[in-house]
């Protein structure tokens, strides 16, 4: 089975070298191919360079929108399964209703990331804000084709509204708990006041045609795969996932609204 | 399954809260619930994330309108380190007058007889969590280094450590007349090359120990700082006359088969018992010959430091015979190896014999001169009793100790 994934960060190849050998382990030889943005791993899936891609969420929607047929979802991780926006402020400075951020600067993360830009808009747009046009949006557009995978657009984000140059800030709630755990100062001024709805975030995507017996046979191996396992963890907690779910399209029907909607 | 509750007050996530969750959750079986009430609204929607970058996840939550807020944690399966669960807490080792000493830590019934080659760091004490990544030790087993004492040894290391820049008088080793100054220095250059041997030998097995025995690690880092610091002083009391000498050749040729001794116990009886045993004794002639304190102390304090070389070596050539009697073979083999290489070697350098006659002699009268020469002879005899002796302690019988005592280095170390 050949896996693409996008190479965000240099760890992404210590990540699937100890895939690769789980995999190997379990009986399904698997490699992984490498692309620099999500525009050309989708292409590859589409183009059947690679059987399997690691997707963000709007990598898969945007998968689907080009195929116009619903692909095939191998997995994602407990993480994926249990994502939220989250929006900062400065201390003292939180809003109850979305309402209450009109007239204000809203910080957003890369114009192509799902949890740093379009689906706050979108949740907000659903309470009753129309953020593009009520707010003043502040974007940081870093690493487009990454889709916010490196944390770069959100870091900038709680910087400009720890600085006072924005008022609220948008980011996915596992980036605020890693800065929060690398102590990054600029979080230690803000507080969360708004926690979006939870939605679904990367998957393994294939296309429909993918033999069935080999997509179950490797569906199981990514299941197999323990936290409990030594030669894992380390790659697991790199991966950000402690367990494999199987996966269903329930949680990207508010993204392809969204995307529809651009 | 109940639920327990915790009050996060003004605790938050990044300022505490995660060190009280932590510990609360740490004694919950897994499937538990815990819930965190906070009146923080910022921090109830934050402990969602938290929860499942720890391991948890947050299943619930009541926001009452204007807080306080609950958040509902399920504890999850994975335990935080990959290893089995600590013991429980027990009494800590004992004391000695309010002094805890190396030899307490644990009985020597405890010291493992094998370690596993590739284990890591793990502290005395310590579990060893799964998944670090495989060392290569190539001492991993406890006969091959052991001495019944080695603990109570570093410990004497330890408390009789002394500083080669001031505890020595330096100022009595200046104006010197040339003659004695020439054999002094030459003498405190000959006793510092060999110091270095006494450094790299100790020093090529250190990283080679398996970390489950630290006593021998103390041991082995005692033995090479202590080698540093006599190389530091006999260094110092050759430079301070400011009267160069030279390195030898012969001397090297020497050190460099001492160096080739790749086996612990083989190393030991070359260095330890045998070179740093008869450097004893050349240490008493200078210090009894010394002209000036400076010499005289230098000398007292590194003969302190060998004494305790020496008696590991003793020690451990004693223990790897008695635990393995085709240990004395072994051993003499490799006494038989080393002299091989060095039949090329005629005997004690005439720099040195001159050096060490002069020193005793104190003068270049002829008369002196005899006598000095005659302490030098004498000298050499006393090492070869001594060494004999040592030797017999050591385990080996008198016909052993005669034929290795005859293949030692005619260079003393």
């Amino acid at each position: 089975m050949r896996v693409g994934a996008v190479a965000y960060h240099p760890r992404i190849v210590t990540i699937w070298e100890a895939f690769l050998e789980h995999f190997d382990r379990e009986g399904v030889s698997t490699d992984y191919i490498l692309y620099s943005n999500y525009e050309r791993l989708v292409e590859a899936v589409l183009a059947g360079d690679v059987e399997v891609g690691w997707n963000t969420n709007t990598a898969f929607v945007a998968l689907e929108q080009r195929l116009g047929a619903e692909a095939r979802i191998l997995g994602m991780r407990d993480l994926d399964a249990q994502f939220a926006t989250l929006i900062v402020t400065r201390r003292g400075e939180t809003f109850g209703e979305a309402g209450e951020l009109a007239g204000k600067r809203l910080a957003l993360g890369s114009r192509d990331s799902g949890h740093a830009a379009i689906l706050p808009l979108h949740y907000l747009a659903e309470q009753g804000l129309d953020a593009a046009s009520e707010c003043e949006l502040v974007r940081f557009d870093t690493d487009l084709g990454k889709h916010g995978d490196t944390g770069d657009s959100e870091l900038r984000v709680i910087r400009a509204v720890a600085e006072g140059s924005a008022d609220a800030g948008a980011l996915g709630e596992p980036t605020l708990a890693a800065f929060r755990a690398d102590r990054v100062p600029a979080v230690a001024e803000l507080e969360v006041a708004w926690r979006s709805p939870t939605y679904y975030h990367c998957n393994f995507t294939a296309l429909p045609s993918l033999e069935d017996t080999l997509a179950r046979r490797w569906e199981e191996a990514l299941m197999a795969m323990s936290y409990d396992d030594e030669r894992m963890r380390n790659a697991m907690d790199l991966e950000g996932v402690k367990r494999w779910l199987p996966g269903d399209r329930a949680g990207y029907e508010s993204l392809a609204v969204a995307m529809s909607k651009t | 399954m109940s639920t327990r509750r915790l009050e996060a007050g003004e605790l938050e996530l990044g300022g505490g809260l995660e060190v009280l969750l932590a510990a609360a959750l740490e004694g919950m079986p897994t499937g538990a619930l815990l819930e965190v009430i906070t009146p923080s609204r910022s921090t109830a929607l934050e402990l969602p994330s938290w929860a499942h970058a720890a391991g948890h996840e947050a299943v619930g939550d009541r926001n009452l309108p204007g807080g306080p807020y609950a958040v509902e944690i399920e504890r999850g399966p994975f335990a935080r380190a990959l290893a089995e669960p600590l013991p429980g807490r027990r009494p800590g080792p004992p004391l000695r007058h309010g002094e805890l000493h190396t030899a307490d830590l644990r009985s020597p019934a405890e010291v493992p007889a094998a370690a596993d080659g590739a284990a890591g760091f793990t502290p005395l004490g310590a579990i060893a969590e799964r998944g670090a990544p495989a060392f290569r030790w190539t001492l991993n087993e406890r006969d091959a280094l052991w001495a019944d004492d080695v603990s109570e040894l570093t410990e004497q290391a330890s408390a009789a450590q002394w500083d080669a820049s001031r505890d020595i008088p330096w100022e009595a080793a200046r104006g010197l007349p040339d003659f004695i100054e020439r054999a002094v220095s030459q003498v405190m250059t000959f006793i510092a090359q060999n110091e270095y041997a006494a450094l790299y030998v100790p020093a090529g097995f250190l990283a080679d120990v398996n970390p489950a025995y630290p006593e021998m690690l103390q041991w082995l880092a005692g033995h090479v700082h202590d080698e540093a610091r006599h190389i530091e002083v006999f260094t110092k009391r050759a430079l301070i006359g400011g009267q160069p000498s030279y390195a030898l050749a012969a001397t090297e040729l020497s050190l460099h088969t001492l160096l080739d001794e790749r086996d612990f116990s083989g190393a030991a009886l070359l260095l330890n018992v045998l070179g740093e045993g008869t450097f004893l004794d050349l240490l008493r002639f200078v210090e009894h010959h010394a002209p000036d304190a400076a010499t005289r102390v230098a000398a007292t304090l590194a003969h302190r430091d060998e004494v305790r070389h020496v008696h590991f070596g003793i020690s451990h050539i004693r223990r790897a015979i008695a635990t393995d009697p085709d240990q004395k073979a072994a051993l003499i083999g490799a006494a038989e190896r080393r002299a091989a290489k060095l039949t090329e070697m005629s005997g004690l350098s005439p720099l040195l014999t001159e050096g060490l006659t002069v020193m005793a002699a104190g003068s270049l009268q002829p008369a002196e001169l005899a006598r000095g020469a005659g302490d030098v002879r004498e000298l050499m005899q006393t090492m070869e009793d001594n060494r004999i002796k040592r030797l017999r302690a050591a385990g080996f019988d008198r016909r052993a100790a005669q034929h290795l005592s005859d293949l030692h280095t005619p260079n003393l170390m």
